[in-house]
């Protein structure tokens, strides 16, 4: 078993402004699995990165010895398209990935709103966008995982059938983990026909209120749209409906769903449907402000604008993106770190939102508020499985979740 | 057991609740695979999450193994007792807590039945998605612990798809809450990990559910074939033309003759039925339906049946879902098994289980998910003829061994429990079982919960988790492995 090659690590490789020691990139999970053992027997601190899109979320490490990369991780590719799944080495990206799919009509329904964003760093941080309102979150979606364990072992688990409760799911164990576990070395998705027609509603609103109760009312109505958003942008706001069916249900459900809202709407379709979603899920990413995730009882939502309206007040004007079926949001806050730790605070201490996380901010903001809040009542389960498959504490440099 | 732990437990959740009387005990020898039995020492019905604590806190404090039990409906022998060990009933915790329309969520606790959940909100409109066939009985809890499915979830997902938290108490006695009501909790997706966990992580006391707007339209369709290989290419052909239908459902001749017997569902006669629902917006319905019934006239269906109303549609599915049962008419006994291959490999694995059973001259009647590629062969045999109870078992380990060929696994629904423990290395390595070992092992470091499930138990009791080594007892010449 031998462990990667390594370079020293550059300027280019900082996390949060800490340049790591050392930089492995192993060509396979058997390298990667060695990489890792050799790390823990010297126990040092490691840093697991995909395409380094969301490689600043978390606490800031005080100290990295080496990074772990998954860029040469891309050679595996299997798309068993009458079968509907798909296997993928960690380093791929989604955006490959989806191209590769599109060929036979099918396509894995995540969104990232980062173009190198990779299939191993998507399910570590089981990241989402709006289409989660139809097909859930990453987690939801993946039904087999090949891991690299500390110890130096390349264990799996699932299969590549949709449908498979032998076992343990450890790859819902590494949904959400942040490479504190182990690292993702392929994954096993089950996928879904590329939708033959779409078509998205867009309406303006300068009353929260007016937005919100539209909202009830679409989320109480038969109408299955594939993505259901709000944006907000200071005070004025959009609400946004994806149908994504055969042709005639979407011409249908669009005049159905238009009837519905209180206000005039604009319905998109080709390049422009495009632009319009590709816009929503990357501008709360855009600009250098703090972007902090949060979510909320989906009835509550108009409480929780009201609330956003308070918050700026004291953080200036924010930009947010919310899954409001499923009540999931995120929200770029600008100004200075000050204002930005008293906004996280203020949403942590309301009663209306919960899970609030702060994913991008500067090191700075990071030493003022914890990035993942308190922990839940199982955090001692987690620590005690993270001890059993981590025991010398390197994964992830103590930057969290567990 | 001795009398001072009878005695705290007793003191614990009340005499009543506590049963040790061997009459009483017969109940819970065994769940719903009865070819497995063992008696435990005694069975407790705690009747609150702060009883399920202590009864566990006991249990974890002097030593004693508990395996927690629902309604007894499981089909492998996970709720199978431990000698010298505790049930732990969760009969009593079966009160609907909150039903939450507004935001689509019901709390219950576990001993509440599947099939309650989506009465309680259906005057609301909505239902919960997944529907095993014993919806009728199952507890929501067992559901948690099998991550149960049913014949809608290659369109809606399992169980895990649909439960947002639990509160649970874990083999040390924490009572925990794990997951969140609201998204994206951080960290670990430990919630995904202790649904399908089949009762070995964790007792659960409270759950929160999902539930669903009911669709605009349903619609269901008989098809009849007269092969296997042209009902399954008609299959192919709907998933190929981009439809996920809700539900896709193949009955065979034997299984279609023991449904007829049993409930008269009046099913055409035919080698092969496929069953096909829609379900969504009605536009969409309308227009993918009108598709579906092409694809089946064109791949040979001799006749195709559209449901016209609500009352044909339960007739359709209560001869589906009555086809188990059913076989009790043709067979004096039967072993279902639930191994699940890729979609695509259906027809030759098929093959080999009616080569198989011409070998073994054990009928096998076959209803299964054909969407997601989940057998269900079932296997008839008399156990009054010496030697067929074991040749059906023989006969069931080889059809599983075709499905982990074919590149597909031992279960799909019906979970490993103690019946298909041996079976694990089939699919999986000594690696990847002692990682799975290892999570065990983290959260219950005793091996005090439902042990003897999911993992082969050739590991000793004590063994130290990790790559093989020789125990001090096998050492020893005192035990080996097997």
């Amino acid at each position: 078993m031998v462990a990667a090659s390594m370079r020293a690590g550059t300027a280019a490789d900082a996390i949060d402004g800490v340049v790591p020691r050392q930089v492995a990139e192993p060509a396979d999970g058997q390298e990667l699995a060695a990489t890792l053992l050799a790390a823990a027997r010297a126990t040092h601190a490691t840093v697991l990165r995909g395409g380094g899109t969301k490689l600043g979320w978390g606490r800031p490490p005080a100290a990295i010895d080496l990074v772990v990369s998954t860029s040469r991780l891309t050679s595996v590719f299997v798309h068993r398209h009458g079968d509907l799944t798909a296997t993928a080495h960690a380093g791929l990206t989604l955006a490959q990935v989806n191209r590769e799919l599109a060929k036979h009509g099918q396509w894995l329904p995540i969104d990232s709103a980062f173009d190198e964003a990779t299939i191993g760093g998507i399910i570590a941080t089981n990241d989402s966008g709006p289409v989660r309102h139809r097909f859930g979150t990453p987690r939801d979606l993946l039904i087999g995982v090949t891991l690299a364990l500390a110890d130096g072992r390349v264990v799996k688990a699932g299969g590549h059938v949709v449908k498979n409760v032998a076992g343990y799911d450890l790859g819902k164990l590494a949904s959400g983990s942040f490479g504190t576990l182990g690292a993702i070395v392929d994954a096993t998705f089950k996928l879904l026909p590329i939708p033959q027609a779409s078509a998205t509603i867009d309406a303006s609103y300068d009353d929260g209120e007016a937005l919100a109760r539209d909202v009830m009312q679409v989320s109480a109505s038969q109408l299955e749209p594939m993505a259901f958003e709000m944006w907000l942008e200071g005070s004025r706001y959009r609400l946004r409906l994806l149908f994504a069916s055969s042709p005639a249900a979407v011409s249908a459900q669009v005049e159905s769903a238009q009837r519905m809202l209180s206000r005039p709407s604009s319905v998109l379709t080709g390049d422009s449907e495009f632009a319009l979603w590709k816009d929503h899920v990357r501008l709360p990413w855009a600009g250098t402000g703090a972007v902090i995730r949060f979510g909320w009882l989906p009835a509550r939502l108009a409480e929780v604008i009201s609330m956003i309206q308070d918050v700026q007040r004291i953080g200036g004007p924010v930009v947010m993106a919310g899954r409001v079926g499923v009540g999931a949001g995120v929200m770029r806050v600008e100004g200075d770190v000050r204002s930005q730790a008293a906004v996280v605070e203020r949403l942590r201490s309301s009663v209306l939102v919960g899970n609030v996380v702060v994913l991008r901010a500067a090191p700075e903001l990071k030493q003022q508020v914890d990035v993942w809040g308190p922990p839940g009542s199982a955090a001692g389960a987690v620590l005690a499985i993270r001890r059993m498959f981590d025991p010398a504490g390197i994964l992830n440099a103590g930057r969290g979740p567990v | 057991m001795d009398e001072r732990l009878v005695a705290e437990f007793s003191r614990l959740i009340g005499p009543e609740h506590v049963l040790r009387e061997p009459i009483k005990l017969l109940t819970y020898e065994c769940d719903a695979l009865p070819h497995l039995r063992q008696t435990p020492a005694l069975v407790v019905l705690p009747g609150s999450a702060a009883e399920v604590q202590a009864v566990v806190r006991l249990c974890s404090r002097e030593g004693v193994p508990f395996v927690p039990r629902g309604h007894g409906t499981g089909l492998s022998g996970g709720a199978l007792p431990v000698p010298g060990g505790v049930v732990i009933s969760l009969a009593r915790l079966n009160r609907v807590l909150e039903i939450d329309i507004a935001n689509r969520r019901v709390t219950v606790e576990p001993g509440v039945t599947n099939l309650e959940i989506t009465r309680q909100v259906a005057p609301y409109g909505y239902y919960y998605a997944p529907d095993p066939s014993s919806q009728q009985v199952c507890s929501i809890g067992g559901n948690v612990a099998e991550n149960s499915g049913g014949a809608h979830c290659l369109k809606y997902g399992f169980t895990v798809h649909h439960v947002l938290a639990v509160e649970a108490v874990l083999p040390n006695g924490e009572l925990v809450q794990i997951g969140s009501p609201l998204p994206d909790a951080p960290g670990p997706d430990l919630l995904g990990v202790l649904v399908g966990s089949e009762g070995t992580l964790a007792v659960v006391t409270k759950v929160v559910v999902r539930i669903l707007r009911k669709p605009e339209s349903v619609q269901t369709l008989l098809a009849a074939f007269n092969s296997i290989s042209e009902a399954g290419a008609a299959v192919s052909d709907i998933i190929g033309a981009g439809i996920i239908p809700a539900a896709v459902e193949m009955m065979d001749a034997v299984a279609i003759r023991a449904a007829e017997a049993a409930v008269h569902p009046n099913f055409p006669p035919a080698d092969t039925i496929l069953i096909v629902e829609l379900d969504g917006p009605a536009s969409e319905v309308r227009e993918l339906f009108a598709v579906v019934e092409e694809i089946c006239r064109k791949d040979g269906a001799t006749t195709v049946e559209v449901a016209a109303d609500e009352s044909q549609r339960a007739r359709i599915w209560k001869g589906r879902k009555a086809a188990f049962a059913a076989m009790g008419r043709i067979s004096p006994n039967y072993y279902v098994q639930d191994g699940v291959v890729p979609r695509t490999r259906l027809p030759e694995v098929l093959g080999r289980i009616a080569a198989l059973s011409q070998r073994s001259g054990l009928p096998i009647g076959n209803v299964f998910h054909a969407g997601d590629g989940n057998l269900h062969p079932l296997i008839c045999y008399d156990e009054r003829i010496p030697g067929q109870a074991q040749l059906a078992e023989e006969v069931a380990g080889e059809i599983l061994t075709y499905c982990v060929e074919a590149g597909g696994s031992i279960t799909g629904e019906h979970g490993v429990g103690a019946d298909k423990k041996d079976y694990m290395p089939r699919m999986f390595s000594d690696d990847d079982l002692d990682a799975m070992q290892q999570l065990r092992d983290a959260i219950d470091p005793d091996r005090l919960c439902n042990p003897g499930k999911v993992l082969p138990t050739p590991r000793l009791c004590g063994e130290v988790p990790g790559p093989y080594r020789q125990h001090p007892v096998e050492a020893a010449g005192l035990a080996e492995r097997f």
